[in-house]
Formats: structure tokens, sequence, C-alpha cells
């Protein structure tokens, strides 16, 4: 409740920023919507969607988060500005972090709230263009989680065995071993004993997303579930390796859901991704 | 302006020390090591305490730490087995089979990294959470449930006053940070010099036997019946005070953190190893990773049958016997293939196979016998609190 009622200042707080430009000499509060969609529906936690996949799969849906960060705008000059992120009143915004939450606490493995923007504030302009990455920077990814401040304390966020976080988590069912369930976070990463920390991750795992003529006023951007798993035989796992995909390097499983995130896997090199898109 | 108050609160606080009674004193923390071996590192952040490691030791074997409340750490390192639990496999608190086997927690202080094939981590305050809050596999399975740990905490009879005499500068002492940080203060205390080994190094030579004594010669290069120089290798990658050397202590500046493939699997021309148990591969992705672990340390090792990452290796002359094959031979099954063949291309170099005589491998039992530290299996400093 007490996330709740933060975030609800925060919004407050995003909207009214929007309809004046009262955010202080030469910036401009800004408010960048994001949903999550599972082709053409809403998502809404524990509903289940059909024509997933390469097999045209059903599959309930009960997890959907992920962390972003870095995110630029385009000015009218065709050039990229960072957006300086609120960091005051708000339980999902850290540093240049952002935690976007969909899920409602519909298990046992979630919360009650959600949050479906970013807010900002960027120089005073016009703009036309976003691009920013999922995933949480290499400087928070790897301080003590235990310690960590929110959006970056939640335990079923943490990637502890990569000393990390988790960057995205969607979750079918209720958490059982059988239930389809994909966890992104860096793998490969390296300790050093010496010092305690860690020094360099072989697979990052942050996924760059584009998205030209995006105008932040009118457009949403939207993951999209369905465009995650395009190509990908749900119905069918690896065997023995986790249902669905824990960004295990010899989890085929992972492949298509790798490149529909734009990332290398294996073999195949980095593309540009095809999980977010503006609406 | 700053510097009167600084030392007017230092004042206060010497102050209120002289005049509460002594049990509000932080004691010091001693460590009781022999000269023979190096102290642990310690993260500056979180220094040692009796108090602290007392806290430590409760929540070590507290089931509440266990989201059903079934399990503590201790239910897969009991102490009478050196903090193993026998099995080849552990068992999490919801039945899930882990697919490792339960490593010693003893003198895991000087790891340098923790579990079988990790490089990510390296400090013990850090690895407490993959156990607490880990879904794949699940072990005590508390993911989500940072704030019912806490409330139980809170609610316990006994912990509040524990939480601030560990950590008595914090407002809040009960804090997630505060239970990582007690439990890796536990473990880094529980160290294990007492083997008969031990008394030899530091120079009794009654402690051991001939037979023991012609083992640990065998053991650190000796040349066997066969005429072999160091024909066994051992200590290439068990050698060190820790008896593993992947180790490191407060004195240490170098990383020295290292994973080797002993030719137990061979399923393909990759050198691959069954699924799930694939070793460095299974975070680093490259196929030179495969079937990489680190070496375990071999004090006690007598009491943590049976062995392997996958205790697939019940006792410890068939480890020898493995050895000596240079490589383990799985006819049929899921998991044929023969480790020892070329190509089997990440196998490490060192295990070229050797021929053992019986009197030698009694003897190389022998020593490794002699690397248990009984003192450890019934320290009532390292025991369960809980225990009826």
């Amino acid at each position: 409740m007490k996330k709740l009622t933060i975030l609800g200042v925060a919004l407050a707080l995003g909207s009214l920023g929007c309809d004046s430009s009262s955010g202080g000499a030469g910036s401009q509060a800004v408010t960048i919507q994001f949903a999550a969609k599972v082709s053409t529906d809403d998502f809404v936690c524990g509903d289940t969607y059909d024509n997933l996949g390469a097999n045209d799969t059903s599959m309930q849906v009960s997890d959907f988060r992920f962390y972003v960060h870095d995110l630029e705008l385009k000015n009218a000059d065709g050039d990229y500005v960072a957006v300086a992120i609120d960091t005051e009143d708000t339980v999902w915004q850290l540093e240049n972090v952002v935690l976007l939450d969909f899920e409602d606490g519909c298990t046992d493995l979630g919360n009650e709230p959600m949050n479906t923007v970013v807010t900002g504030t960027v120089p005073e302009g016009t703009y036309d263009g976003l691009r920013f990455k999922m995933g949480v920077p290499f400087e928070i990814n790897h301080e003590n989680p235990a310690t960590a401040p929110p959006p970056m304390n939640l335990t079923s966020m943490q990637w502890n065995w990569q000393g990390g976080y988790k960057f995205l988590r969607i979750d079918s069912g209720t958490f059982s071993m059988t239930d389809w369930r994909m966890h992104l976070g860096s793998t490969g990463c390296d300790g050093d004993p010496v010092s305690g920390g860690t020094t360099a991750c072989g697979s990052p795992n942050r996924v760059d997303v584009d998205l030209a003529a995006f105008d932040p006023a009118a457009d949403t951007v939207v993951a999209d579930f369905a465009a995650l798993v395009d190509g990908s035989d749900l119905d069918v796992n690896q065997p023995e390796t986790p249902v669905g995909c824990m960004a295990g390097p010899m989890d085929g499983d992972c492949g298509p859901l790798f490149e529909n995130l734009g990332l290398a896997f294996g073999e195949s090199p980095a593309v540009t991704q095809s999980f977010f898109s503006i609406e | 302006m700053k510097p009167p108050i600084h030392i007017l609160s230092l004042l206060l606080l010497v102050a209120g020390c002289g005049d509460s009674d002594a049990a509000s004193v932080p004691q010091e923390w001693v460590w009781d090591l022999p000269d023979t071996v190096p102290e642990p590192r310690v993260p500056e952040d979180n220094p040692m305490t009796v108090a602290k490691v007392e806290l430590g030791r409760f929540l070590f074997y507290d089931t509440q730490l266990s989201a059903n409340e079934t399990q503590s750490c201790g239910s897969c390192h009991l102490q009478e087995l050196a903090f193993t639990d026998g099995l080849a496999q552990a068992e999490g608190s919801t039945g899930q089979i882990h697919p490792r086997s339960s490593m010693s927690i003893a003198n895991s202080g000087y790891a340098a990294s923790l579990t079988w094939a990790n490089a990510a981590v390296v400090r013990l305050e850090n690895q407490a959470l993959v156990p607490m809050f880990g879904e794949d596999p699940v072990e005590l399975g508390m993911a989500n449930m940072e704030d019912e740990l806490l409330r139980r905490m809170r609610d316990d009879e006994n912990y509040p006053a524990m939480f601030a005499a560990a950590f008595p500068d914090k407002m809040e002492p009960v804090n997630l940070d505060s239970i990582t940080k007690a439990i890796a203060a536990f473990q880094r205390q529980v160290t294990s010099f007492g083997s008969k080994v031990d008394r030899w190094q530091q120079g009794d030579r009654t402690a051991l036997t001939e037979s023991e004594q012609r083992g640990m010669a065998l053991f650190f290069g000796g040349t066997n019946a066969a005429g072999v120089e160091d024909a066994f290798e051992c200590f290439h990658c068990h050698g060190g005070f820790l008896f593993s050397q992947s180790s490191d202590d407060a004195g240490q500046v170098f990383d020295q953190k290292f994973f080797m493939n002993n030719g137990l699997y061979n399923l393909d021309s990759d050198g691959s190893y069954p699924a799930l148990n694939e070793g460095l591969f299974e975070t680093t992705g490259e196929l030179v990773d495969k079937g990489r672990f680190k070496p375990p340390s071999l004090r006690n090792i007598a009491v943590t049958e049976p062995y392997m990452h996958d205790g697939s290796i019940k006792t410890l002359e068939e480890v020898l016997d493995h050895y000596a094959r240079g490589g383990r031979l799985i006819e049929s099954g899921p998991n044929a293939g023969d480790g020892k063949d070329n190509p089997n291309p990440n196998k490490s170099a060192l295990l070229n196979g050797f021929v053992m005589t019986e009197q030698e491998k009694q003897d190389l039992l022998a020593f490794l016998g002699a690397l248990t530290d009984e003192t450890l299996l019934d320290n009532p400093a390292y025991s369960d609190p809980f225990a009826k």
C-alpha cells in the first residue's frame, strides 16, 4: 500500500509536469508511457493468451517486469539527449534505472503495486525519437543487493548466482518447475576474491532499443510478449534445461527469445530487437 | 565547529561504555589459528565480532530461513559430516533435487570462489543470498518473502536483542544485510586446521603413521613404485594450506580462483558434461569451460562422501581409481563416453593416469584420512543451538 501511495504521487507529479513547463529554467518534464501487451491484448496478470510462438501455444502469463536505463530522446536537431530520471518520491526509479512492473501480485512471487511510466526532465524542446537499454547498468547491477534501495531490493528480481539482477522476468503459471519462465540477466560474470567485486560479464545481455519517430506526448512503448516468443517452440523444451529460458548459454530454448531481444546467442550474432515497439 | 562535536560524542561513547556492564561492549574477535595458516580475508564492511558470529550460528541453523520452515542452512551442511550431507545431490526445502552435491562450509572463508563452478560469487555475504532466494533450483525458497523473513526475525523472542548486539550501530538492526553478514561471519570462523597432518606440519613427528607419511610423500610429488616422479600430481590442484589451490586469505593479493576438468564425462566432441552440471560453461558459454569445476579442499575429505560435483563417485578408493585411469569410462546409458580418451578437449593436462600399487593406494587413503579434523565434527562453537 505504501508503494501504491507513493506511485500515485509520482504519477500526479508526472502529469502535472507534462501540462506545464514549470520544471525549471530551460527544462521540461517528460513522462514516457510503457505498456505490456500480448499481441493486440493488454497484459493482465494471470490471463491466458492463445496463438503464441511457432506452434500457436496457449499460455497463462503471471509475471511481467523489466528494468530500463539510459533513456534518451531525440531533439529537433537530431541529437539524443539524456532523460534525467526523477528520483524524489518514487520507489520505481533510482539514479538512471527504472523498474517497469505490469504484474499485480496474481502469484506469490509478485506484488500489488505496478509501474508503467518513466518520469524525468529534458531540456526544453520538441522530441521525436527514443532510445534506451533494457537491463540494469553494470555499476548498479553488481552492488550488494542486501542493502539496495527500491527498486533494486526485490528478491524476486535478484539474480544472485551471477551477482546481479534479472533484467527481464516473464513467468507463466504459479511458479513450479514445469511452468515456462523467461529470466534474463548478465551471465559469464567474473568476481575478484581480493576486491570482492565483479570485474566483468562475458554476456552482459543488455538490450539496445531504438524507437525512431517516438513522440513522448502521444506514443507508448509497447513490450509485446507475443513478439518476444515469436518463432519459439513454446510447447517443447530442450530436455534437462529449465522450462523456458534462464539465459543459460546451453539452453537452446533461449535462441529465438534472444534473437527477438536482439542479443547474440551461441553462433547467432546480435540483431535489431523486436520485443519493443511504438503504439 | 565539527571537530569539537565529534570529540564530544566520542567522549560520551567512552563514558557510556564505562558505565554499562561489560556485556554491552563488543568483544574483540581473536582468530584461533595455528601459525601454519593465514587469517581469512574479512570484508571491511563486515568485521568479526563475537555477537555477530553467535547470531550467525543461530541463523545458520534456523528453519525460519526457509519459506515452509522445514530447512535451515544446516539441513544440507551437517556438522558431523564436516558440514556436508552425505547425499549425492542436495535436496531443497520443496523437495527439488539440486544438480550439485552439498559442499563443506568448513574453511569456506578461504575459498577464492564459492560453490562448485561459479566465478561470480566471491563473498560469503553474497553467496548466502543464493540458497535463500534462488528460484532454480529452489533451496530455502524465500524469493519475494524478504518482508516475511524480517517479520519472523522481529517477532522472535531472541533475535531482536541478538541483532542489536551484533549490529550496535544500526538504528534498525534486523534487516537482510544483517542476516547475510551474520551468516557469513559465522561461516568465516568455521575453520578446520586440527588434523593429524596439521600437527605433523607444526612439527609433531609422531602425528602421522608410516603409511600416512608415505601417502603424504606420494601426494606431494613423490616417485611411485613404477619409478615415475610426481606420478600422482595431486598437489597441483589440491596443494596449499587449504589443500585446494583455489584459495584466498587476508594477505593474498592475487585472484587465485580456478577451475579444472577432471575427465568425469566426455559426451561428445566438445567434451560435454551431462545437462545442468556442465561446470563453468553454464555461466560463460565458452566451450573450453565445459566440465570445469573448482578443485575442492581435501580437508575432512574422508567424511564427506560421496564425491565430485554430482556425487557420482561413492568412495575415496574409487576416486583414486578414477585418477589412476586418467578419466572415467561410462560404457552405456545417456552419459556414455570416455573421459580419458582423446579427443577430450577440456581435460586437464595433469590427468595423465598412473600406475598405483595396492600399497600406494592404501598409503594415499591413509594420508587423506589424516586430513580429518575430528574437533570440527563436534566443536560446540559450530553446533546447532536448536538441537534437542
